[in-house]
C-alpha cells in the first residue's frame, strides 16, 4: 500500500477517534500534545487502525508511537 | 566529609530477594544488636538471641476481644477456636487462648473449645482478684489463670481505693491462694505503662519471684505487662514507665524473670498496638497477647493476624502456620456480623486492590511492584484493581484479564479492552458518576464487547 494511502487511512482514523477535522491534522502533530488525545484515546487509536487495517500491533510498540509521522510509518511497515 | 557514591549498573535488576523472596512475608533482617541506654549504661539486645527463644502469640479474642463486642455464641466460640488451633499450626506457635468463667456459656463454651481435642491453643481462664473465683478455675479444671492486678497509683488509689501497701498484700494473698488452690498465677499488671516502677512495680514482682522459688518451676507467676492505656512507646531512649525496651529488662536482668514467664499485652490507644507486641518479643518478652483483627476494649488489642505475620517475617519461615485461615477466620467473623473495614491490613476487601491507573500498569507488567507478597498462594486473594476514572486503560486490562482468567500470552491487551474502558471513562465524564465500578457493571460490559471469551469463561 503506497504512503499516501496509508496516511489518509490514518487521519480518518484520527478524526472520527479525537472527533476533529482532517484538515486539523499534520503528519509532525503529537497525538497527546497537539491533538490532545487522553489515555483512553491513545488506546482507542490503536484499536482504531488496527480494525481499519486488519492488523494486530504489539501493545507497547504501538502505544510508543508519539506522533502522526510515526503511526503512518508503523502501519506502513507492519502492512509491508 | 562526604563518602563517594558511584552509579552501579546491573544486566539483572537486584530485586533483593532473599528478603524479599515474595513466597513468604517478608523477612525482617537484622544487621546488628538493639541498643538501649539503660541506668547510664549501653545494653545490647540480640535479636537472634530473641529468635531463638520459644517466642509465642496469645490469644484473647474469648476475653478482652468480646469486651468490645456483643457476647460470642457458645457455637462462635467453637468454631473460632477450631480455626484459632489450625492457624497457629501443630507447634502451636498460638499457645495460649483465655475464656471468661463467669456465666454458664463462659464455661460451657470453654468445655467445648477443650472437647476438641487441639493440644494447642492450651486453654486459660481470666478472673478478677478475688478468692471466691478460684472455685470457677478449679471447676472448669483450668490450669492457669489471669489475676488482674492493677499497678498503677490510678487504679490502686481512685479505682480500688486502696494505699500500695494494701494493694500489695492484698494481691500477694490472692496469688498465694491461687498456688494453693493447685492454679498457675499469671499476674495482668494493669496499667503498667503508668506505674511507679521503683515504688511499686519492682518491689511487687520482686516479690512474686521470691515467691515463685517456693513453688515447682511449671507453677512459677506469669508477668502479663498490660499497657491498659496503649500508653507504651517501643523507641529507645523513651523513659519509664512508657519504656517497653527499659520495662522489659527490669523485669529478666534486674529481678530475674525469664521470657517465658512475660507475656505482652497492649491497646491500640495511640496506633502502636502492633509495633508494641512486636518490640516486646524482640527485648525480651516471649509472648505477646493478641485478638482477631484487633478486637478488643476501646481501640482494640494487638491484631493476632498481624503478629502471625510479623511470626513469619522475622522468623523467615511459616513455621507451621496455614495463612490460609486468616482468610477463613475473616469471612467467618464477617458471615457473623463482624464489619472488617475494607482497608484493614490482609483480610479487608481492598487490602490488595489497587486504584490507580500506574499502579494496575504496574501491577500488570509484574504484580510483585504492587503487592506485598504472594497473596494468591499464601491467602487465596490475588491482587485486584477497582474499577474508577483513576484506573485508566491498564486497570481496566487488569480487571478485565483477571475476571475472564487470562495468564502469559493470553492476557488482552490494552487495545483488545479499549471499549469496556471507554465505557468507564464515559461513566464519569458524561454521566457524572461518583461512585466506583461494580464487578457487577464490569462483567456485564465484558459480555457485551468481549462476548466469545465471556462465553468461554462462564
Amino acid at each position: 500500500m503506497q504512503r499516501d494511502e496509508v496516511k489518509e487511512r490514518v487521519y480518518k482514523v484520527i478524526a472520527k477517534v479525537l472527533k476533529i477535522a482532517t484538515a486539523q491534522i499534520e503528519e509532525s502533530h503529537s497525538f497527546s500534545a497537539d491533538l490532545g488525545a487522553e489515555s483512553v484515546q491513545s488506546v482507542e487509536l490503536m484499536a482504531g487502525f488496527e480494525e481499519e487495517f486488519d492488523i494486530e500491533m504489539d501493545e507497547d510498540e504501538a502505544l510508543g508511537v508519539q506522533d502522526v509521522g510515526g503511526a503512518i510509518d508503523f502501519i506502513g511497515k507492519h502492512l509491508d | 566529609m562526604s563518602a563517594k557514591y558511584e552509579l552501579q549498573e546491573t544486566a539483572e535488576p537486584n530485586l533483593l530477594d532473599d528478603m524479599f523472596d515474595y513466597s513468604l512475608p517478608p523477612k525482617i533482617q537484622f544487621d546488628g544488636p538493639l541498643v538501649e541506654e539503660i541506668d547510664g549504661k549501653q545494653v545490647s539486645f540480640d535479636p537472634k538471641e530473641a529468635l531463638a527463644r520459644d517466642l509465642v502469640i496469645t490469644d484473647t479474642t474469648f476475653r478482652d476481644g468480646q469486651q468490645a463486642r456483643p457476647p460470642y455464641s457458645v457455637e462462635q466460640q467453637v468454631k473460632l477456636f477450631d480455626m484459632l488451633a489450625k492457624l497457629g499450626g501443630p507447634k502451636g506457635v498460638i499457645r495460649q487462648t483465655e475464656f471468661f468463667l463467669y456465666t454458664a456459656n463462659d464455661r460451657k463454651a470453654l468445655d467445648d473449645c477443650r472437647a476438641l481435642g487441639h493440644k494447642y491453643p492450651e486453654v486459660t481462664s481470666w478472673i478478677r482478684a478475688d478468692k471466691g473465683d478460684f472455685r470457677l478455675v478449679k471447676d472448669a479444671q483450668v490450669k492457669e489463670t489471669g489475676l488482674l492486678t492493677p499497678s498503677s497509683d490510678y487504679h490502686i488509689f481512685y479505682k480500688l481505693k486502696k494505699n500500695r501497701r494494701k494493694a500489695f498484700d492484698d494481691y500477694i494473698e490472692i496469688i498465694d491462694a491461687a498456688w494453693e488452690a493447685g492454679i498457675r498465677p499469671r499476674v495482668h499488671l494493669e496499667d503498667v505503662t503508668r506505674a511507679d516502677f521503683d515504688g511499686f512495680v519492682m518491689p511487687y514482682v520482686a516479690e512474686l519471684k521470691r515467691r515463685s522459688e517456693q513453688v515447682p518451676a511449671d507453677m512459677h507467676v506469669k508477668i502479663r505487662l498490660c499497657d491498659t492505656m496503649g500508653f507504651g512507646v517501643s523507641t529507645p531512649g523513651v523513659k519509664l514507665p512508657r519504656s517497653i525496651p527499659k520495662m522489659i529488662h527490669r523485669m529478666t536482668h534486674d529481678i530475674g524473670i525469664p521470657p517465658e514467664c512475660l507475656e505482652w499485652h497492649g491497646h491500640n490507644d495511640f496506633h502502636k498496638v502492633h509495633i508494641n507486641g512486636a518490640t516486646a518479643w524482640l527485648y525480651g518478652c516471649n509472648a505477646v497477647n493478641t485478638t482477631l483483627f484487633g478486637f478488643g476494649e476501646r481501640t482494640g488489642n494487638p491484631p493476632l493476624e498481624g503478629a502471625i505475620i510479623e511470626y513469619i517475617a522475622l522468623h523467615g519461615d511459616q513455621c507451621g502456620i496455614d495463612l490460609m485461615m486468616v482468610q477463613e477466620l475473616a469471612r467467618y467473623m464477617q458471615s457473623i456480623g463482624v464489619e472488617i473495614a475494607h482497608n484493614y491490613p490482609f483480610v479487608g476487601r481492598d487490602f490488595n486492590t489497587t486504584r490507580a491507573g500506574i499502579h494496575a500498569g504496574g501491577l500488570r507488567s509484574d504484580e510483585r511492584i504492587y503487592n506485598i507478597f504472594d497473596t494468591t498462594k499464601l491467602f487465596g486473594r490475588p491482587p485486584r484493581v477497582s474499577i474508577t476514572d483513576k484506573s485508566g486503560v491498564d486497570g481496566v486490562a487488569l480487571w478485565v484479564n483477571s475476571f475472564l482468567g487470562l495468564e502469559g500470552d493470553k492476557k488482552l491487551s490494552k487495545i483488545k479492552v479499549h471499549k469496556v474502558a471507554r465505557w468507564v471513562m464515559d461513566q464519569y465524564e458524561v454521566h457524572g458518576r461518583m461512585s466506583a465500578i461494580t464487578d457487577e457493571e464490569l462483567a456485564e460490559q465484558v459480555k457485551e464487547h468481549l462476548a466469545d471469551l465471556y462465553a468461554a469463561r462462564v
